[in-house]
């Protein structure tokens, strides 16, 4: 169980919610609202003892417990030293001794790049390579931050695939801008506005048209279970 | 090349106390009563061995500066350890205790180390980059002092500060490398010791973090340590400029591995470079030898510059 209470800083204020073991949920919200300064406060990047993860404050927590408990993916993948490889990366990030580097590298399309260095991959290369390293890592929750932004559409269904497979991770928390692919996983929506938790509940209930009248002012509508922006 | 490398590196390191002035032949070191068995093995021996752990350790200590601070710019002295060290020796020099110095440049450096992680303790969020730029200001606050000491040294006092701050491998016997030795050897083992953390902490803190490591305390035990050892090395040979900034970047060019995999050879070749430079300095025919920082940067900056471009 994951637990927030009264989380409070600079860009968020009284943050509260729980997110029992495996259950998924995406967080929404509009550009430089506090999605990603939320999901490092979460994972203990940010320190706070305003989180519990099982019991336990990840900021405060070390080693493979740590570890255990939650892990971020974030939008760009940083690599400092320009000769770790990516069999190297996957190799650190493999905590999940259930499955291969070999089985994942095959599942995302990717066995080619085993061999290159991190930092010459692309932009989507290195995203699929991240979610690579999650699935190897298999922490308890695992925050996905902007998961598809650099992604090719056949890529984009490859992973939606994923975040839907049951046996991919135990909790997924998926922050995007791709409402779709919000729409279409059906996971709870924790939709950030003004600082807050404007809407917290079923995907089902926020994608009602009316509702996203409201939060997005007409921008976005629903065309055959599909939605889209208008332009 | 690295085959190539290899060879000559250990020719020079044999070959290098027998070329000086004076020439010595290996079967002259049979004869203990001879004058080049005694310049062999409290001369040259103890120098050659003092150049190569000083340039071991500083190069090491530049891979390890260089990857807890993201800076490829920086180097063993960046965090102001050498520049204590350096005014505490100039004002042993001052105070007529210049026998003394390498205690004083000693107490300079731990001086330094204790005044940068007791404020690293104090900042409310711990990074790298403030403990960088506490280290930059102390720099600069011991480089006015020292000019302070210039101004009132006497000429004879000045010229021994000067040759300090230049660097100077000239030793006698072996008591220096057995301070060194030991330095060099636990420096090498905690290092060792925190490679998969060294590891982690290449790919990105964030990662390291996300890994289970307490980087906090892993990035204070491997500054501290390489601290301590280049307080040593500075205390005994000076600021010997270079050494830790060019060796890492120049081992990563030509062995094309992660920095965790070359602690070893990053070593191993900082200590040759360092051997070679001595080499050149002793033997420029100069009235004095040439200050070794001088050597290393004459040598190391177009050589780096040139497999730079090659890059």
């Amino acid at each position: 169980m994951l637990t927030i209470k009264n989380y409070t800083n600079s860009i968020l204020t009284n943050i509260s919610f729980t997110l029992p073991s495996n259950q998924n949920l995406t967080i929404l919200g509009s550009n430089g609202v506090g999605k990603t300064t939320l999901a490092k406060v979460l994972c203990g990047i940010t320190p706070s003892q305003s989180i519990t993860i099982n019991g336990l404050y990840p900021s405060k927590t070390f080693g493979e417990q740590r570890a255990k408990l939650i892990n971020y993916i974030p939008p760009k993948l940083e690599v400092f030293d320009s000769f770790i490889t990516v069999r190297e990366f996957l190799t650190l990030s493999c905590l999940d001794t259930h499955i291969s580097i070999k089985t994942v590298l095959e599942t995302l399309a990717i066995t080619h790049l085993e061999e290159s260095s991190c930092q010459t991959l692309s932009s989507g290369e290195a995203q699929l390579v991240q979610v690579a390293g999650s699935w190897l890592h298999g922490a308890a929750y695992t925050i996905f931050d902007e998961p598809t932004a650099n992604l090719d559409p056949q890529k984009i269904q490859l992973l939606f695939r994923l975040f839907k497979n049951p046996n991919f991770l135990q909790s997924k928390v998926i922050i995007t801008h791709n409402l779709d692919l919000a729409y279409k996983l059906g996971f709870d929506v924790l939709y950030l506005a003004d600082k807050k938790i404007a809407y917290l509940g079923s995907a089902k209930r926020f994608f009602e048209q009316k509702n996203l009248d409201t939060i997005y002012q007409q921008s976005v509508q629903k065309i055959a279970d599909t939605l889209v922006v208008k332009l | 090349m690295k085959k190539l490398i290899q060879i000559l590196a250990i020719i020079l390191l044999l070959a290098a106390p027998f070329i000086g002035q004076l020439s010595i032949h290996p079967s002259q070191l049979l004869d203990s009563s001879s004058m080049n068995h005694r310049v062999f093995f409290e001369l040259r021996l103890p120098r050659m061995l003092l150049a190569f752990l000083v340039g071991g350790i500083l190069a090491l200590g530049g891979l390890i500066f260089q990857s807890v601070f993201r800076n490829p710019m920086s180097t063993p002295f960046t965090l102001g350890v050498a520049s204590g060290a350096t005014l505490f020796n100039a004002l042993a020099i001052i105070l007529g205790l210049g026998i003394a110095g390498s205690l004083f440049a000693f107490v300079g450096a731990m001086m330094t180390v204790i005044i940068l992680f007791g404020v690293a303790r104090s900042f409310k969020r711990y990074d790298t980059s403030s403990l960088l730029l506490v280290g930059i200001a102390l720099s600069f606050f011991y480089s006015a002092s020292l000019m302070v000491a210039f101004s009132i040294s006497s000429l004879q006092e000045s010229y021994e500060i000067m040759r300090f701050t230049m660097g100077d491998l000239a030793i006698s016997g072996f008591g220096d490398i057995f301070i060194l030795a030991p330095t060099a050897l636990l420096l090498l083992i905690v290092i060792l010791h925190y490679r998969y953390e060294l590891k982690l902490l290449l790919t990105s803190f964030e990662f390291a973090h996300l890994k289970g490591l307490n980087v906090k305390k892993i990035n204070a035990i491997l500054l501290l340590a390489v601290s301590i050892a280049v307080g040593v090395v500075v205390s005994i040979a000076g600021p010997i400029g270079f050494v830790g900034l060019i060796i890492p970047h120049i081992l990563k060019i030509i062995y094309a591995q992660s920095a965790d995999k070359l602690i070893l050879p990053i070593f191993f070749y900082g200590g040759v470079f360092l051997v070679l430079c001595d080499l050149i300095a002793r033997n420029l025919g100069t009235n004095t030898d040439v200050p070794i920082g001088v050597v290393t940067s004459f040598l190391g900056a177009p050589f780096f510059i040139y497999l730079l471009i090659r890059k």
